[in-house]
Parts: C-alpha cells; sequence; structure tokens
C-alpha cells in the first residue's frame, strides 16, 4: 500500500452540510477536500474565508482555520489574513450575490492587490439564501423572482471580463458537474502564484431547477490558456459564460508586504525627545 | 468676571495669520520649537479656509513653564503676515484690551474687526526689511519680532529655524537666520512679562495628538494597519506606515472604511494586533464590522478621531459628537469598550491600554480621540505607560475537541491562531455554541451572550478609568480635548477660594459604575461638560442613574474650543445663585 | 448512459489504483447522500445510503486486500481514465432530492452499480495485460452480484417509477 498521507475525507470537518440535496456546492467541497489532499498541505496551514449565502456556508464543512464573516466582505478578511501571516494557504469562498453585489468594490481591488490567495466564486446566478431573488449574473428576462417580476432588465455582470479588468493574474471558470475538472483547477488555483479566481457554474436545484440543463450547455475552452491580456480579453468578450478552462493566467506582481524589522521603539520614540 | 490663577499668567498666547502661502504655519512650528528650545511646554493648533494651497491659516500657540493642554480666553499677540481673509479666524482668536496686534505695514492698515475689542497695534514693514536679504521672507522678520515681543532668546529661535527648515537646504536656513535677527533687530515691547523657564528641564516630548496615538499602537503591539485617508485622522496613518514596517509590521491602504474594518480583522484572526484609524463618517461604515469582531470575539482597536458632525460635517474642526455612535451604533447587544485620551501625552496611554484591552478581553475598542488633540502640536511630558501588561490568551497546544469559544468564569476562552495543529475552527458572526458551530439555540444565546458581556463587566481595569482631582461637593465630569480647559478654568476658581472636583473620564464603556458612585460621594452639584450639542455624554450618564439629582448638561457643539473662562463663568453663575434650573 | 473509458489499463498496479478509487469515491458520496437525507428528515433513504455507503468500504478493503503486495501509483484526481464525470460507481448529487423515495434512491444506486460492473467489463475485454483482464473479470463478476442484489431490493419494494411528491411548504429563509 502507498504512503498514507491525509486523504480527501480526512479534510472534512464532520459537520453534515446542510446544502439541498441536488445542489453543486457538494461538488465543490469534494474537490476542495481533494485538492487540498493532493497539494499535501497540512490542514493547520489552510483558512478558508467566507461571507453569506449558501455558498459561503463552505469553511464550516472543511477541517481547517475558517471565518465566516459578513456579507460581501470575504476578500478583505483574507487580504489582512494574509498580509499578516502569508504563509498560510488562503481559500476565499462565496457566492455571485456575495461576491459581485455587495462584494463588487472589494472584488476589483482585490483583483488588483494580487495577493496570493484563491477566492472561488459558486455561481448559480440567484441569491438562494434569501429565497430566490435575482444576482449580478441573472439574465435580465428572468422573471421568476418576486422581487423583479419583470425580469431585473439590467444586462449581466461579467465576472471573467471584470477580473481581467481589474488586473486579476488567473481567471478560471468550472462546472459542479465536471468534479475532475474542477478539482484539476482548483488545484492549478491554489498553485498560482497571485490572486486566482474561480468561477464554479454550481447549479440551484432549489430556485433554478432549469439549470439541470447546464451539463448540456458548458463546454471546454478549446484554446490555451492566454498569458496575453488583449488576447484573453477578446475571447472572454466573445465567450457564452459556459467555456470551461483556464482562460488566462499570468505572473504579475504580488503585493505582499516584506516583514523586515530593522529598528526598535526606543529609536523611533527618540524622534519626539526634545 | 473671570479669576485668573497664578500659572496662566504665565502663559503667553501667539497668533499668526497669513495667506497665499506666506507660511504662517511654518513661523508657528519654528516658535513652537524655539519655546520648547528655551524650556517651556507648549500647545499649537491651526486653523485654515478650505484651499488647498495659498489659502489662508492661522497658527495658534500657547506656551510657558507649566503644562499647557488648552487655549487661553485671550490671545496675547495676534501677528498678521496679511490679512486678507482673517475674518474667517476672528472667533478663534479672541483679542482684549491687553492684547497687542502686530501688522505689516506692506499689507496695509490692521482691519478694523481685529482692534475693536480695544487691542494696541503696532506695525512694521516686514516686506522690506525681507527685502533687504537676499532670499528673504517675510514670515521670517515676522519670526524675529515674536521672538523678541515673547523674549525667546535668538539661540532658541535659531535652533528651531534648523530644526524646521533644514530640509530646504542651507540657503533657506540662512536667509531664514539673516531675517529672524533683522526682526529681532526691531524695536519690539515686550508683550508681557516674559514668562521664565523652569529649572529643571524635565523629559519634555514633542508630539502632536495623531501620533500619540500612533506611538501608543505601536507600543501595545500593533503590526498591522489596514485604513482609508480621511480627514483628520490621515496624519496618524501616514506617520505609521513607515514605522510599523520598521518594526516588522504592515500598512495596507484599502479601498475604503468597508475593507479596513474586516481587514484588521483578519489580520487579527491570523494571531498580529491590528488597528485602524478613522473618523466619524468612516466610523459609521466600520460599524457592521466592528460588530463582527465582538460576535466572533476577534480582537482589534479603531481610533476615531472626531470631528464636525454630523455627516460631512465640518471636517477641519474638532467636536465631541461622536460618543453615541461609539456607545450605542452596533446592532443587537454588543459589549465592547470605549476609550478617549484626556490630552495629546494622553493619546499615547490610552491607546497602548486600549490595545491591551481589546487583545486581553477579545472585542472591539474604539479610541475616542478628536481634531483638537490629533491635529494640534504639544511640547508636553513624555507619555506614560500602562502599569500592567495585558495580552491576548492563546491556545498553543489544544487538547482533542478544542471549544473556541468555551464558558469560563471569567468570560475569556483560549484562541488558537491558524498555523497550530489540532486548533482549527471558524470564527462566525452567526450566534455559536462553546465549539463555534453556529446555533440559533437559547441556551447557546444567553450563554454567550453572558459569556461576551461578562469578560468586559467583571474585567478589573484598576484606577486609569478616570483622571480624578480635587474634592468638595463641586464636581464637573468631562472627557476627551474638553479636559484641558476644565482642569484649568478649575485651577483658577481654586485660586479665589472655589474648590471644584473633576472627574475626567478615560474608559466610557463599560461604566465603572462603583467607582463612579465612590468618586461621586458628596457630590451636591454636578456639571457635565463636554463638546456637542446634544449633551451625549450627559444623557449616556444620566441614563445609567449615576449623577446626582439636579446635575447639569454644560454642552456645546464646535467648531470653537471650549476655553477655561466659558467654565469658569458657568460654575460661578450657577454655584453662585444656589438655585436648581 | 457514459461513455466507458477511453485509454486502456496496461498494468496491475494501475488497475487496482483505479478500483480503489472508484469504490473509495462510491463510499464518500454515498455517505454524503446519506447525511444529507439525514438532515433533510428523509430517514428511510438515508438508511438505504448508509447501506450502499457500507458496500462501498467493504469493496474498498476487498480491492486493498487484493493491492496488500502492490505498490500503487500515486493518480491525481482528474488523471483516472473515465470519462464519466465522476467515478463510473459514484452517484450524481445533481440526481438526489430531499423527498426523494426509497425507489428512486435504490433506482439510483442501480444505476451507478451497472455503470461500475460494466467498467470492469470494458477493462477486462481491453486491456493488453492478461493479469489485469483477469482480475478485472473477478471484479466485473463480483459487480455483478452487487448489480443483482440491488435488482432484488427493488422488487422487494415494489417499485414503480414514481414522481417525487410535491413539497407544499414554501422554501424557508435560514440567514
Amino acid at each position: 500500500m502507498t504512503v498514507s498521507a491525509l486523504k480527501a475525507k480526512d479534510y472534512k470537518s464532520g459537520i453534515k452540510p446542510v446544502w439541498c440535496p441536488g445542489c453543486g456546492h457538494f461538488s465543490v467541497l469534494a474537490a476542495a477536500t481533494k485538492a487540498l489532499a493532493y497539494l499535501g498541505l497540512p490542514k493547520e496551514q489552510v483558512a478558508v474565508i467566507s461571507g453569506i449565502g449558501c455558498s459561503s456556508r463552505l469553511p464550516a464543512y472543511i477541517d481547517s482555520y475558517g471565518f465566516h464573516g459578513v456579507h460581501g466582505r470575504a476578500l478583505p478578511v483574507a487580504a489582512g489574513l494574509k498580509a499578516a501571516r502569508p504563509d498560510l494557504t488562503v481559500i476565499v469562498a462565496g457566492g455571485d450575490g456575495d461576491g459581485f453585489s455587495i462584494g463588487g468594490n472589494h472584488f476589483l481591488h482585490a483583483c488588483r492587490r494580487n495577493m496570493d490567495m484563491t477566492y472561488i466564486v459558486m455561481d448559480n446566478k440567484v441569491y438562494g439564501m434569501t429565497k430566490g431573488q435575482a444576482s449580478p449574473t441573472t439574465d435580465p428576462e428572468w422573471s421568476a423572482s418576486k422581487m423583479t417580476p419583470h425580469g431585473t432588465g439590467v444586462r449581466r455582470f461579467l465576472p471573467a471580463a471584470i477580473a481581467l479588468a481589474a488586473g486579476a493574474s488567473f481567471i478560471a471558470r468550472g462546472f459542479a458537474g465536471d468534479p475532475s475538472g474542477l478539482t484539476k483547477l482548483l488545484v492549478e488555483a491554489i498553485e498560482h502564484p497571485g490572486f486566482a479566481f474561480l468561477e464554479v457554474l454550481s447549479p440551484c436545484q432549489t430556485f433554478r431547477p432549469e439549470q439541470k440543463d447546464w451539463k448540456n450547455q458548458v463546454h471546454p475552452m478549446g484554446a490555451h490558456p492566454s498569458g496575453d491580456a488583449v488576447e484573453a480579453a477578446r475571447a472572454i468578450q466573445a465567450d457564452d459564460g459556459m467555456a470551461l478552462g483556464v482562460l488566462y493566467a499570468d505572473r504579475l506582481p504580488v503585493w505582499q508586504p516584506a516583514y523586515e524589522p530593522r529598528d526598535s521603539l526606543e529609536a523611533i520614540e527618540k524622534e519626539f525627545r526634545v | 468676571m473671570n479669576a485668573v490663577s497664578p500659572a496662566a499668567r504665565q502663559n503667553l498666547s501667539v497668533a499668526i495669520t497669513g495667506s497665499g502661502g506666506s507660511g504662517a504655519v511654518t513661523t508657528g512650528l519654528i516658535l513652537l520649537k524655539a519655546a520648547a528650545s528655551t524650556g517651556f511646554y507648549g500647545l499649537m493648533t491651526r486653523s485654515a479656509g478650505p484651499q488647498i494651497r495659498g489659502g489662508e491659516s492661522a497658527a495658534m500657540l500657547r506656551f510657558g513653564p507649566e503644562r499647557v493642554d488648552c487655549m487661553d480666553d485671550r490671545f496675547d499677540l495676534l501677528l498678521g503676515i496679511d490679512w486678507l481673509n482673517v475674518d474667517r479666524f476672528v472667533d478663534e482668536i479672541p483679542l482684549g484690551p491687553d492684547s497687542l496686534v502686530v501688522g505689516n505695514a506692506a499689507a496695509g492698515d490692521v482691519p478694523e474687526i481685529l482692534a475693536a475689542g480695544g487691542a494696541r497695534v503696532r506695525s512694521f514693514d516686514f516686506n522690506a526689511l525681507a527685502a533687504g536679504v537676499k532670499g528673504g521672507r517675510a514670515n521670517m522678520v515676522a519670526l524675529g519680532i515674536l521672538g523678541s515681543a515673547c523674549g525667546l532668546p535668538p539661540a532658541a529661535m535659531e535652533a528651531g529655524v534648523r530644526s524646521v527648515l533644514a530640509e530646504k537646504g542651507d540657503a533657506v536656513v540662512t536667509s531664514s537666520l539673516t531675517c529672524v535677527m533683522a526682526g529681532y533687530d526691531q524695536d519690539m515691547v515686550s508683550v508681557t512679562v516674559a514668562p521664565a523657564p523652569r529649572e529643571e528641564r524635565g523629559n519634555r516630548w514633542d508630539i502632536s495628538g495623531n501620533e500619540a496615538c500612533g506611538l501608543g499602537a505601536l507600543r501595545g503591539g500593533i503590526r498591522f494597519v489596514a485604513a482609508y485617508p480621511i480627514t483628520p485622522a490621515s496624519e496618524m496613518l501616514e506617520w505609521m506606515a513607515p514605522r510599523l514596517e520598521l518594526l516588522g509590521g504592515s500598512l495596507l491602504q484599502a479601498e475604503d472604511e468597508l475593507a479596513s474594518v474586516n481587514m484588521i480583522i483578519g489580520a487579527s484572526f491570523g494571531g498580529v494586533p491590528s488597528l485602524t484609524a478613522t473618523s466619524g463618517p468612516g466610523l459609521s461604515l466600520m460599524v457592521e464590522g466592528m460588530g463582527l469582531a465582538v460576535a466572533s470575539e476577534t480582537p482589534a482597536v479603531v481610533v476615531d478621531v472626531m470631528r464636525g458632525g454630523p455627516s460631512t460635517g465640518i471636517p477641519t474642526k474638532s467636536e465631541q459628537s461622536d460618543l453615541n455612535l461609539a456607545l450605542y451604533g452596533f446592532h443587537g447587544d454588543a459589549p465592547h469598550l470605549v476609550l478617549a485620551p484626556v490630552s495629546i501625552a494622553d493619546g499615547a496611554f490610552t491607546t497602548q491600554w486600549a490595545v491591551y484591552l481589546a487583545e486581553h478581553l477579545q472585542t472591539i475598542a474604539i479610541v475616542l480621540s478628536d481634531q483638537a488633540l490629533g491635529q494640534s502640536r504639544s511640547v508636553t511630558d513624555e507619555p506614560r505607560e500602562p502599569a500592567n501588561l495585558l495580552v491576548r490568551r492563546t491556545e498553543h497546544s489544544p487538547v482533542d475537541d478544542y471549544h473556541r469559544y468555551a464558558i469560563s468564569d471569567d468570560g475569556i476562552s483560549a484562541m488558537t491562531a491558524p498555523g497550530t495543529p489540532g486548533g482549527m475552527y471558524t470564527a462566525d458572526g452567526l450566534e455559536h455554541n462553546e465549539k463555534g458551530t453556529p446555533s440559533s439555540m437559547a441556551l447557546d444565546h444567553e450563554l454567550q451572550m453572558a459569556k461576551r458581556l461578562r469578560k468586559i463587566e467583571s474585567f478589573d481595569f484598576g484606577s486609569d478609568w478616570a483622571e480624578i482631582r480635587g474634592e468638595g461637593p463641586l464636581c464637573i465630569v468631562t472627557w476627551g480635548s474638553v479636559s484641558g480647559a476644565v482642569f484649568e478654568a478649575v485651577d483658577r476658581l481654586a485660586a479665589t477660594g472655589v474648590d471644584v472636583r473633576v472627574l475626567a473620564l478615560r474608559l466610557l464603556a463599560p461604566l465603572r459604575r462603583d467607582a463612579l458612585g465612590t468618586a461621586l460621594e458628596g457630590v451636591g452639584q454636578l456639571w457635565v461638560v463636554e463638546q456637542n450639542h446634544s449633551g451625549q455624554l450627559y444623557h449616556y450618564l444620566q441614563g445609567a442613574g449615576v449623577l446626582p439629582a439636579g446635575s447639569r448638561s454644560v454642552a456645546r457643539p464646535g467648531p470653537l474650543p471650549l476655553r477655561p473662562g466659558e467654565v469658569v463663568d458657568v460654575i460661578l453663575d450657577d454655584a453662585g445663585t444656589g438655585e436648581d434650573k | 448512459m457514459t461513455e466507458m473509458t477511453t485509454q486502456p489499463i496496461t498494468s496491475l498496479a494501475e488497475f487496482l489504483a483505479h478500483a480503489l478509487e472508484l469504490e473509495v469515491e462510491s463510499a464518500e458520496r454515498y455517505r454524503e447522500l446519506a447525511d444529507s437525507m439525514e438532515v433533510h428528515n428523509n430517514p428511510d433513504v438515508a438508511e438505504l445510503f448508509r447501506k450502499l455507503a457500507g458496500y462501498g468500504d467493504s469493496h474498498a478493503q476487498e480491492v486493498k486486500d487484493r493491492a496488500a503486495d502492490v505498490l500503487l501509483p500515486t493518480i491525481p484526481p482528474w488523471d483516472f481514465k473515465w470519462s464519466c464525470p465522476e467515478g463510473p460507481e459514484s452517484p450524481c448529487m445533481e440526481d438526489a432530492h430531499y423527498m426523494m423515495t426509497k425507489c428512486q434512491a435504490l433506482e439510483l444506486a442501480l444505476h451507478n452499480e451497472v455503470r461500475g460492473r460494466d467498467f470492469y467489463t470494458q477493462v477486462a475485454a481491453a486491456s493488453p495485460d492478461d493479469e489485469v483482464s483477469r482480475v478485472a473479470a473477478e471484479m466485473a463478476a463480483e459487480e455483478d452480484t452487487h448489480v443483482q442484489m440491488l435488482r432484488k431490493w427493488f422488487k422487494r419494494e415494489a417499485c414503480d417509477i414514481q414522481e417525487v411528491q410535491e413539497d407544499l411548504d414554501p422554501p424557508n429563509i435560514p440567514e
């Protein structure tokens, strides 16, 4: 038998997920545990940060350090943690509402700042936790929510395009119905030195049952991931939102303070002495 | 009629105004340094028009052999390099019949509004004197005139010039010194009997309120700051940024205050003491985040350098009107700490203490500083440090089935830091059980609420919760920057035989009821003095039931500072009539 | 019905690694389903899935026993040579529903066991390695007994195809 190391199931906390059976997020949890096992990361070195929503329940289900923060603010919590503790592997999780609506501003600046962390957005194009309202990635015509009975009438937020424009250095899209592919993308995202944005199409069985058809709509990207932002921009703008794979990856400057103490408080206090 | 204490007469109050890049503020800074060099204590505040550059500006100083923690009722000397738009400062530079106004002959007559109070007037042609020196400037001539008027030795003035202007290069320093000496040569009567410096110089520091809070933070162990610029807190952040780095920490400029507060929570969760600084509008944005820190029991310090409110308010002026927000702003019941320094030097002590308390009690500490403290420079005593070190209770070797939020007698449960094997937990804003698993059960909510309250209420804060002076049946309760004026007012009253007790509160939440009860024993008439419109501290204390019957609120908002004379007048009026109003 | 594997498996070690992953994954997925059914108050189906998870565990143990003296390669999760989205015997989460009946659960399990059996059959037929073919055929035969067992269970429940009943309550907002 091979040398025993942590297996995927060892990364599970044992708390039973309350996601509806049929939820795509189970796949993300499985992929995360497999990715962590594959990378052999010690559990105590991993921190999973989330906001509010069904997707944001993820940290409790993984046996690592976690922070379940407030709506839309997972990325700043993660940024503060990573700035103070560059030794940790920081994974941020949330949904399309948490990430692109209330969290939109932080998303822009996290892409820009390019700190070494992985941001998984489980996109089901709906607000599941609060009973099915439209989200920024919902199509304008979807009229099944009482809050927007005529549909939102507002064009979709394009996560990949915005991530690219905001300066993200790794942009990928996975699908909950393709667990192997998702695991591979997640490993690449974690290994990527910089801010890795992984959008996961994750169907919501309860509020968007029609998303069961996604498995017939998704398709591989085809081309190699581009390291050229202009080329990637063209491809992303032409993208139907269902292409799976790495859309863009490049090595860009990573923001991380260098900690080199070189003076003392006494020296600092001297400047005030009369 | 204002009684005057011996100490006050030994202080000199000087104001300098000018516009269009005339360098009034630089003049003030050099004067302060010269006063420090001479062996004095001092205080300098400033005021300006809304222009980014070239606007009208004023530097206000007060210095003397005793510590100075507020501005006087009147200025002894006002010097104008020019008089453009000086109306703006009329309220802030009160003059009287004993005052001297010095004008620049080249800038026209002294405005009527300044001479109206009966002040004496002198004029010199600063421009002509400066023109005689290559690269000479009018404000340096003015500086020399001021030095001569105030009895500051030329050597001290030279030290000041060199200190402040060194980075402009030798040529500037040389021409400036020449102008200064030209000013000294003018026939300038001494403004008053110039104060004599003390023999014993002591350990004096030249520091601003924002710097003091920054230093207190570093002394307390803060090594991560995330912040968004805002007036009047930005200087604290600018001072901290390079020095954090020197000590092995870092500052992250965030995209907004929502990010700032959440970033410091993340860093603190990671085990690093963290802080942010802001003002009223930013504090409003941070309230949700602070609630998350309280609920998840993550230590963090938020410094609020208060300014005129509400909303955008008066960004460049001081006020004490964020107390309500700091005390009551959280949704839900979220026990936390609110502290306020009573002076510029105390900014260092109080911030350091706040860091200790936040870390040890695993909660939010809000430090209410204000623009008057933050943006004023002071030559003051070396700031003291809290007597006892307090630290985060950290679990390094968690046992099987570690419970992050375990119930304990003192309400504090040990925190693991990420990286500690076996100590994994998910911190949560959701109510939770002892293990940290989200829970909506009545018992868990009750236990955790009681825990979070108990850890704060049952802690022994010691004697630093207030600065208490004096005794007797008359008592003033106050807080923050207003304390300086109150202490001086009380000194003046004592000199005329009217004894007044003062409680300057440093710890505003939790309220130390027992200690307050003891401190207020025997009080017959009490005033709560503060700088806001609605009497926020007064109502807080009334609501807590700690004030004796008949207590009065003495509250007025910014932008003008409270002066000792104002406080003296209120006490004498009220105490004199002996009536309950 | 999903496609079968496209690349032949060429060594016993590689084959056993696949078989082990298949059984372990299957057991894990059934366990997840069982937990989920329990959380959503469907105890009958929860029990059924837990039984299936148990079978998966014992099958996995059998494979481990077979592999006792064999050094198994470490295969990254996405490099397994099957073309189904997940392992051939793993149930798809998306087919679950909190009000599913025992019959629907059995149907799901049957579908997966058939896929698993067919995987082994296909490997046995396609492998150039005799030992692999032999072992794969043995395991296919074992899987077939599982398939038959499930068919009998299905009959015992007197199943016919049913729609999921409607939940009359509206959804809840927990946060």
